[in-house]
């Protein structure tokens, strides 16, 4: 066999419904046009499973992948991407998390794992190198994400063991239950969760004894040693070390772009209250990092009075802050962090969670609902008491919570209320930034794969508001304007490509793409070095490419159309009330004119046969044809 | 002599440790071959690296069935491949926890100090690991000790 560097030159099948155990080995010409993680999950899952898959249907496949870079000491973190139809949007799932289960997967010598089917009784898979046994997993049933974790080290005797488990949300079916690594690590959105549950399956542990190999040591090291030096000199190391994402709070206070009481408003006069500021004065104990990273931006903490007093974890992350303070007018960091913690141990996606509580409390501040439709609960902004218990009820599907456990979407539509305020793109609830002040992030939601959401594109460039950069990147100096609409086609082009790039290698989009650490000429040289395949930096945009336009396919596959590149009406219609971006409103259609042309799509927001040709695609040019068709 | 010193507060358990380390003996990243370890407890958020102490008495080396571990001038332990047949009672005997076999070639991994310019000391990010000179017969916390003093300290435990 080939020796493989970079890469553990594996891939994975698990089928639960025949207990049997496959391993293939990992395709060259996968790894040239798709690179990992991302890129190999879009590819098995466009080829794998067609429009007629139920996603909760044992014929869905759940793809998790690593990337090359992964296990080795390449400093900007080790991800991995889970991947499968999406039970909450129906089309295109896909999540991503950081922590230390992909360096295992990479050590037990798998660069993709393949669960497959559905098995008969409640199982988890255990994977030590080769040897892959398939576990009874009765009595895990019901435990949290922080019990089942504990319960499977504990069971198999073996600490340094890495688990990824869903929660109770996952089995009682609630549609945006993620996958939880290393406890507070989740791949939480799309609700991947609830796919693996509903191959019940509870959890994947796995350890690995194997080394990685790279193909050019001498240039790798150098390549390493050129990025340390960039990190640690970089000006957001230290605010990043400190208070990791939580940093964004204020900031996007301060653009007025800070989601406040669903969207009503851009700007939260208790942000300081519930910032990452005073997360990091009064309640952060210590840094924790992903695998072989060099910027610890994790934080633990410890809530040393008031209520919830001794409740301690990692993190929070912005989004799961802002979602649990800001957008459900809570004042209360404590109660936040408590809200964060609940959404972790049941197995939630918490953007999504908060959304679905938002925006029943919208409906209740408006009188669209009363006590009668909430099981008595009083949804005025900021009660905590009923945040919590709504967390509870959505995990458990119980009275009110069964309704919002279908997403917002869903629930909009049962409740014949509130469709209009429902702020999801394509079933996947909108993240904690207010498009209407980000007209380029606004546009990467509109057309994301995945459906509302900054991570298939996050252009962060815009936020600099300097035009020259815009000049020089794109030739248009709007394009790097928040609030210009002009450029914003190619500035999501180029970001949505990089992304790809990112989330294939499996390295953190904080430090690859927002700290600038990898740009496209950098991440060929070091793919390269570390794989022995030959790389450049404009065939690494053509892969980025060629990624985003199979996953486009998929979803036009799956019935995506133009009408569905929108952002919901309030952003359309209403100008936002005060701050910094106060009277600004969201027009998409030039925008989404420029992208499509951008990207060589038609106007019905399908990719052109040349463009797919020209990707190396014709096969998929063909099938979209005869699919579109029929 | 010297010895590696862990600051606990400041280890963010990245585990670059261990890959610099495998790397440096085996030219290829992988966890089961570093002499350094890094034990991971996330309920606590707590991170400890544990590496060989070189401990004056050293258990495994007294205890060592076939003689295998001896100590060299420097005091540093170390082992006598040839003599080994790896048993694992070293690593049985080793209170620090420091000592694992090679999964291959089955004889106990244990820290040379890299030839006195430890490379996990080097690359680590958050300076959690210290190079100083420590007084000879000085013995170690045990972990245990280490983590329960260290949560309590952060009030994590009462």
């Amino acid at each position: 066999m080939r020796k493989y560097y970079g890469y553990a030159g594996r891939i994975l099948r698990v089928n639960l419904t025949k207990e049997q155990v496959k391993v293939q080995r990992l395709e060259k010409k996968l790894i040239a046009e798709f690179l990992g993680g991302r890129g190999f999950n879009i590819k098995r899952l466009y080829e794998e499973i067609p429009k007629s898959v139920q996603p909760l249907s044992p014929q869905n496949k759940l793809f998790f992948a690593a990337g090359p870079l992964v296990g080795t000491a390449f400093p900007l973190g080790a991800r991995f991407n889970v991947s499968a139809k999406s039970p909450l949007t129906g089309i295109l799932g896909d999540s991503n998390a950081g922590g230390h289960f992909a360096a295992e997967m990479k050590f037990a010598g798998y660069d993709q794992i393949v669960i497959e089917g559905k098995s008969q009784k409640p199982v988890y898979v255990f994977i030590r190198d080769q040897e892959v046994q398939i576990l009874d997993a009765k009595s895990l049933l019901g435990k949290d994400t922080y019990e089942a974790t504990e319960a499977i080290k504990k069971d198999l005797g073996d600490r340094t063991i890495q688990v990824a488990t869903v929660g109770p949300a996952a089995e009682n079916g609630v549609l945006f239950a993620g996958i939880f690594a290393n406890l507070a690590r989740p791949a939480a959105r799309t609700g991947m969760g609830t796919v693996m549950a509903s191959k019940n399956l509870k959890a994947v542990a796995i350890k690995g004894t194997l080394s990685i190999n790279v193909a050019d040591p001498r240039k790798f090291w150098k390549i390493v040693e050129e990025v340390e030096e960039e990190a640690y000199a970089h000006p957001q190391y230290w605010p990043r070390r400190i208070m990791g994402t939580t940093r964004i709070l204020m900031l996007a206070n301060r653009l007025g772009i800070l989601p406040t009481r669903h969207f009503t408003s851009g700007t939260f006069e208790h942000a300081a209250e519930v910032s990452g500021e005073r997360l990091a004065r009064e309640y952060n104990v210590k840094n924790r990092a992903c695998f072989s990273c060099i910027v610890p931006c994790s934080r633990t903490y410890v809530i040393r009075g008031g209520e919830y007093a001794g409740l301690y974890g990692e993190g929070p992350e912005y989004e799961p802050l802002s979602s649990f303070s800001a957008r459900v007018g809570n004042s209360n960091l404590n109660l936040a962090l408590k809200a964060v913690d609940m959404a972790n141990r049941l197995g939630l996606d918490a953007i999504t969670t908060a959304e679905c509580i938002a925006w029943a409390m919208e409906l209740y501040e408006k009188k669209k609902l009363t006590k009668k439709d909430t099981d008595g609960l009083e949804l005025e902004w900021g009660n905590g008491e009923a945040i919590l218990a709504l967390i509870r009820k959505i995990a458990f599907r119980e009275g009110f919570g069964n309704l919002l456990a279908d997403g917002v979407r869903e629930a909009a539509e049962k409740l014949g209320v509130g469709k209009e305020i429902a702020f999801h793109v394509k079933g996947l609830e909108i993240i904690q930034a207010d498009p209407r002040g980000l007209k380029g992030y606004g546009l990467g939601y509109a057309v994301a794969s995945r459906g509302g959401d900054h991570l298939r594109s996050e252009p962060f460039i815009e936020l600099s508001d300097d035009p020259e950069k815009g000049r020089n990147m794109f030739g248009v100096p709007e394009a790097t304007l928040r609030l210009a609409y002009k450029g914003k086609g190619k500035l999501v082009r180029y970001f949505e490509n990089w992304c790809a790039i990112i989330d294939s290698l499996e390295v953190c989009k904080n430090l690859a793409g927002n700290m600038e650490l990898l740009p496209f000429n950098k991440a060929a040289e070091i793919s390269e070095a570390t794989t022995g395949f030959h790389f450049t930096e404009e065939g690494m945009f053509e892969i980025g490419e060629r990624i985003i336009n199979l996953e486009r396919a998929y979803i036009v596959r799956e019935g995506i159309r133009r009408k569905d590149d929108y952002l919901p009406q309030r952003f359309l219609k209403e100008p936002l009330p005060n701050g910094a971006s106060k009277g600004a409103i969201f027009e998409i259609e030039p925008m989404l004119e420029e992208y499509y042309s951008q990207r060589g799509w038609n106007k019905r927001g399908i990719p052109e046969e040349t463009t797919l040709k020209r990707l190396g695609l014709a096969n998929v040019a063909q099938n979209l044809a005869q699919a579109i068709e029929t | 002599m010297k010895r590696i010193l862990i600051n606990i507060d400041r280890c963010s358990g990245c585990r670059l440790c261990e890959m610099v380390c495998s790397f440096n003996s085996e030219s290829a990243f992988g966890s089961s071959t570093s002499k350094i370890t890094v034990i991971k407890e996330d309920r606590s958020g707590l991170d400890l690296p544990v590496v060989c102490w070189h401990c004056n008495p050293c258990k495994p080396l007294d205890n060592c069935p076939v003689g295998a571990l001896e100590r060299n001038e420097e005091g540093l332990v170390f082992v006598k491949e040839e003599k080994c047949v790896g048993c694992e009672l070293c690593s049985e005997n080793c209170a620090m926890g420091a000592v694992k076999l090679h999964p291959c070639r089955n004889i106990p991994l244990i820290c040379d100090q890299c030839g006195g310019n430890p490379v996990c000391v080097e690359k680590c990010p958050t300076k959690a690991l210290n190079y100083v000179e420590a007084n000879r017969t000085e013995q170690p916390k045990l972990p245990k000790q280490v983590i329960e003093e260290t949560l309590h300290r952060w009030g994590i435990i009462a």
